[in-house]
């Protein structure tokens, strides 16, 4: 079968030769207890969120600096969550006051902060930057960002992403070849591997094919559809498109198989795009000892943060939908048992500009905070520094706040990793510039 | 026509057609109709196969643009109108029946580039003045194209160009950047300097060089700076005008930053008034030599090839450079080089074995083609933009300005392929779905019909039903692949119409026919 599972790397020639694995689930073996199961889920908040505004340090100093420079866009103390203080050293911080529920997990422990995140080659100074010495490739683009966010390679383009690769060392760990990564949000260049092709499911659909009923002609007509997946033809684009719906046709047996054994959760759910697709993820949770998985990563998506003007008004339409999504994410993880086996995490192209623009906005910036929840996490505190906030300061590209990364997307990625069983030895070989941050991984998780 | 005329004997001797002005066979001309138009219908294009391609792409040039009217900018309860529906439906309507053809393609192609999204515009009247600019400026020229979108309201909106003052230093505010980068990144010039074959050019330690650096993108942005909507009927500007999306924003001076700037190495002088540092500035990118490459490429990828080799991408490229009398940036004289290049017309009379060739039928672009090869009818209160939807595009509400899929997309078999960044595990399924309710239900909706009877009448015979598909949807070219799978799923089957519907959707849920080749 023209499936992409396993082979991605066999040369178009020889894929028909190969012996393919055929339609639908291969014989689960022994299923592993919920004991060993470990996931992560990517929350992808995409056209980059101004994290400035999402979690913001209240002492005095801070606080004063923050408000005079963000002037229109500078949250007031009625704006804010009341302050939480990071367990480490005591420091006082406030979220966005849209974000209820995160301040008060942030207090339970039950999630933690990563400050200012972000792509880099190699450890970076303000004189480093201005003499464009070492940098990523296109900072400040979205599509780029974005795309080093997912594939930790900041030099360039990268056929694969962390999370691809990451499943490609663990995927012999689950006992079924359905895939290690599940996308509830599209097609994701972060879960392609060299072996591992990501299965997409949108929240709520099948992957089922409709119309066959089991006739005789309904078969035949399904075995003329099937065989002719499996045929060489002399297109390679007719190839890729018969690798997708060989693998949705092979993956959706597998699911069917599972699903059909869920049962409905109690938690609920808000009904907003982020709610449905971290409510399917729960669900896929749920069945994954049917599935034959122990290791799982996720990907779903909030996007709508390219805030160029008007921020205010559009964190009061998305931060209550990130917040209210992960709150019951967490709560269902805790129905179902599996909320220390279940981190979860943010992603972001990028943060934006410190400075407001001219219509209550921010622009494409750099560096950026981000969130991690779950029962392994040691939260309650923040993890890395955060800026000076000061234009032109020693962690400004230039004068508008565009703060340079102190923590690179390969050590929080690397964290993440290891504490999902990536052995330590082989961290560098999925964040390739690791080993330039001392191949230290960040305290976090343990 | 003169360059038509001269470009049309030199490249169709080339493509092997030693009559140029001669009609072209069946397969020929139903490829030209799978790359240039929402598809081949069941009745053969006369003017193809009878008169060549010159004379119809003559036609297509002058045919009635089918055009979209305005909408209001409120709806009934006063507050702003979102609903799209009607312009979707005409959308599909107009690919469905509008005698122009490749104007909408081409159109449709360019609102792939300049994009603009409902998501964040939230007012459907912001889409009918824009999709005009698109197929008027179709076959226009690209600076021309540039003014137009720049100073449409729906765009000032979507990339807050629109109220964009300059500096206020007593704020500390700056100008937001986000038009002046994204013009660059996404509508003309891309991040890496290109070389007129589309390749990157690269610095002496083999790495790509920039297009811009963030000093640009802070010009170009204050160069944009210091326009508003135009004036509701009945208004006069006060500075920020409210929404209004039909005319094209105004300048207000005092908004407008005048000092002097530095815009990809060229000094605009300090003094200019907003419109002339929009039309200095528009014309500075326009003359790029990345420009013409960048946008060529794109244009074939969205008619032709997603991986064109880089002596097609510069044939073309050189056309927009210069149209043979001079001119810079002549869409139609580019577009007339893209569907005759020797590259695009290879497959015309026999395989050729290049098995990098072709592209993806995106979902908008399948449904109408099933439209029109199957007979369809798409009513005022048709939902046929759900399906469309359920496949990864929703029409007119693409995710972000980086469109519905990247032109720089990667497949699985490592070749570009843009339209796979929405072809998913679930979108597969979805899309062969989609050919289980047109062809088992007839229908999308009960707005949206086809009509398979032609099929049934055919279905008497086995080799009648399937040389009617091939020559409807694989332009002549089925693979006896297909045609043997065909041929399996009609076994079992006796009546007419349960084999006309077995065939069409083996044939239709094919990767053969996802694939535009």
């Amino acid at each position: 079968m023209l499936s992409r599972r396993g082979f991605v790397k066999v040369s178009a020639a020889s894929v028909a030769s190969l012996a393919l694995r055929p339609f639908g689930l291969l014989p689960a073996l022994a299923q592993s207890g919920s004991s060993d199961y470990r996931a992560l889920v990517c929350v992808f908040l995409f056209g980059g969120n101004d994290s400035n505004n999402m979690v913001v340090p209240v002492d005095d100093t801070n606080f004063r600096a923050y408000s005079s420079i963000r002037g229109s866009l500078a949250l007031t103390a009625a704006e804010l969550t009341p302050t939480v203080y990071a367990a480490t050293g005591n420091a006082p911080y406030a979220f966005h006051g849209d974000l209820a529920e995160l301040a008060s997990m942030f207090s339970n422990k039950e999630l933690a902060v990563v400050a200012n995140v972000g792509s880099l080659l190699q450890p970076t100074t303000r004189a480093q930057y201005q003499a464009q010495q070492s940098l990523p490739l296109n900072l400040f683009s979205h599509s780029d960002q974005q795309l080093q966010w997912q594939t930790s390679v900041a030099s360039g383009h990268s056929a694969t992403g962390w999370a691809g690769r990451a499943a490609d060392l663990i995927a012999s760990q689950n006992s079924s070849n359905f895939p290690t990564f599940l996308s509830v949000a599209g097609n994701s260049l972060m879960g392609t591997g060299v072996s591992t092709q990501p299965v997409a499911l949108n929240p709520g659909q099948s992957l089922d094919l409709k119309g066959f009923n089991g006739s005789a002609a309904s078969n035949a007509r399904l075995n003329a559809l099937e065989n002719l997946l499996t045929l060489e033809t002399g297109l390679k684009l007719v190839q890729a498109s018969n690798a997708v719906l060989s693998d949705s046709i092979a993956d959706a047996k597998a699911l069917d198989a599972a699903l059909s054994k869920a049962t409905p959760l109690k938690t609920t759910f808000p009904k907003t795009g982020l709610g449905a697709q971290l409510q399917q993820v729960a669900q896929i949770i749920q069945v994954r000892d049917g599935l034959g998985m122990s290791r799982q990563i996720f990907f779903a998506s909030l996007g709508g943060f390219d805030t160029h003007t008007v921020e205010l008004e559009t964190h009061r339409q998305l931060y209550p939908q990130l917040s209210q999504a992960l709150a019951a994410f967490s709560n269902a993880l805790v129905e179902l048992g599996v909320e220390n086996n279940v981190t979860t995490f943010t992603e972001s192209d990028f943060s934006r500009t410190f400075q407001p623009t001219t219509g209550d906005g921010s622009d494409h910036a750099w560096g950026s905070h981000h969130l991690v929840m779950g029962g392994a996490v040691k939260g309650g505190d923040i993890y890395g520094q955060f800026p000076t906030f000061v234009l032109g300061g020693p962690n400004d590209t230039d004068t508008r706040g565009r703060w340079i990364p102190t923590i690179a997307i390969d050590q929080y990625g690397a964290t993440l990793c290891k504490w999902f069983g990536i052995p330590v030895s082989s961290l560098s070989s999925v964040f390739p510039n690791f080993t330039n941050f001392g191949a230290q991984t960040l305290s976090f998780l343990g | 026509m003169r360059i038509c005329s001269f470009l049309v004997v030199t490249v169709w001797l080339a493509a092997g057609l030693s009559h140029a002005q001669s009609g072209l066979s069946h397969r020929a001309a139903n490829r030209v109709l799978e790359q240039a138009t929402w598809g081949p219908t069941q009745t053969p294009s006369q003017i193809l196969e009878s008169q060549g391609f010159d004379a119809w792409f003559s036609s297509q040039i002058t045919a009635p643009i089918s055009t979209y009217p305005d909408q209001p900018q409120y709806n009934s309860q006063g507050k702003s109108n979102t609903n799209l529906a009607p312009i979707q439906v005409l959308f599909f309507q107009n690919a469905l029946n509008g005698p122009d053809q490749l104007r909408q393609r081409v159109a449709f192609a360019l609102s792939e580039i300049w994009v603009i999204s409902e998501l964040e515009v939230n007012n459907a009247s912001a889409f009918p003045p824009l999709l005009r600019i698109f197929e008027n400026d179709a076959f226009g020229n690209y600076e021309q194209l540039m003014k137009d979108v720049t100073l449409n309201a729906g765009m000032g909106n979507f990339l807050n160009m629109v109220n964009n003052d300059k500096a206020n230093v007593a704020k500390g505010t700056s100008p937001n950047e986000n038009y002046g980068r994204e013009i660059m990144q996404l509508f003309t010039l891309g991040l890496a300097q290109l070389n007129t074959d589309g390749t990157p050019v690269l610095d002496g330690s083999g790495n790509t060089v920039p297009t811009y650096t963030q000093n640009d993108v802070g010009a170009i942005s204050a160069a944009f700076t210091g326009w508003t909507y135009a004036p509701m009927p009945g208004f006069v500007t006060t500075g920020h005008n409210r929404a209004y999306f039909i005319p094209p924003m105004v300048p207000v001076e005092t908004n407008h930053d005048m000092t002097a700037k530095t815009i990809l190495g060229v000094k605009l002088p300090g003094g200019q008034t907003a419109e002339e540092d929009l039309a200095s500035t528009l014309h500075i990118i326009f003359m790029q030599p990345s420009l013409p490459p960048f946008i060529c490429q794109q244009l074939i990828e969205h008619l032709v090839t997603s991986n064109p080799s880089p002596a097609y991408v510069s044939r073309v490229a050189t056309v927009f450079e210069n149209n043979g009398s001079g001119v810079r940036g002549d869409l139609k004289a580019v577009i007339y080089a893209i569907l005759t290049d020797p590259e695009a017309r290879a497959g015309d009379t026999a395989d050729t074995g290049d098995a990098t060739f072709g592209h993806m039928r995106e979902p908008v672009l399948l449904i109408a083609n099933l439209l029109r090869g199957l007979n369809g009818t798409v009513s005022s209160t048709s939902l046929v933009a759900n399906a469309a939807t359920n496949l990864g595009q929703q029409l007119f509400y693409p995710p972000s300005v980086f469109s519905y899929f990247s032109p720089a997309y990667r497949t699985s078999v490592g070749l570009v392929g843009p339209e796979f960044q929405i072809y998913s595990t679930q979108t597969s399924a979805n899309r062969a779905d989609t050919v289980n309710s047109v062809v088992y239900g007839g229908q999308l909706d009960a707005g949206t019909k086809f009509d398979i009877s032609s099929f049934t009448a055919a279905a008497t015979n086995n080799t009648t039903l399937i040389n009617l598909i091939n020559s409807v949807f694989f332009h002549s070219d089925m693979s006896s692949n297909v045609q043997t799978a065909i041929t399996q799923a009609l076994a079992p089957l006796t009546a007419a119409s349960d084999k006309a519907k077995a065939a069409l959707y083996v044939a239709l849920t094919s990767g053969e026919y996802q694939i535009i080749h």
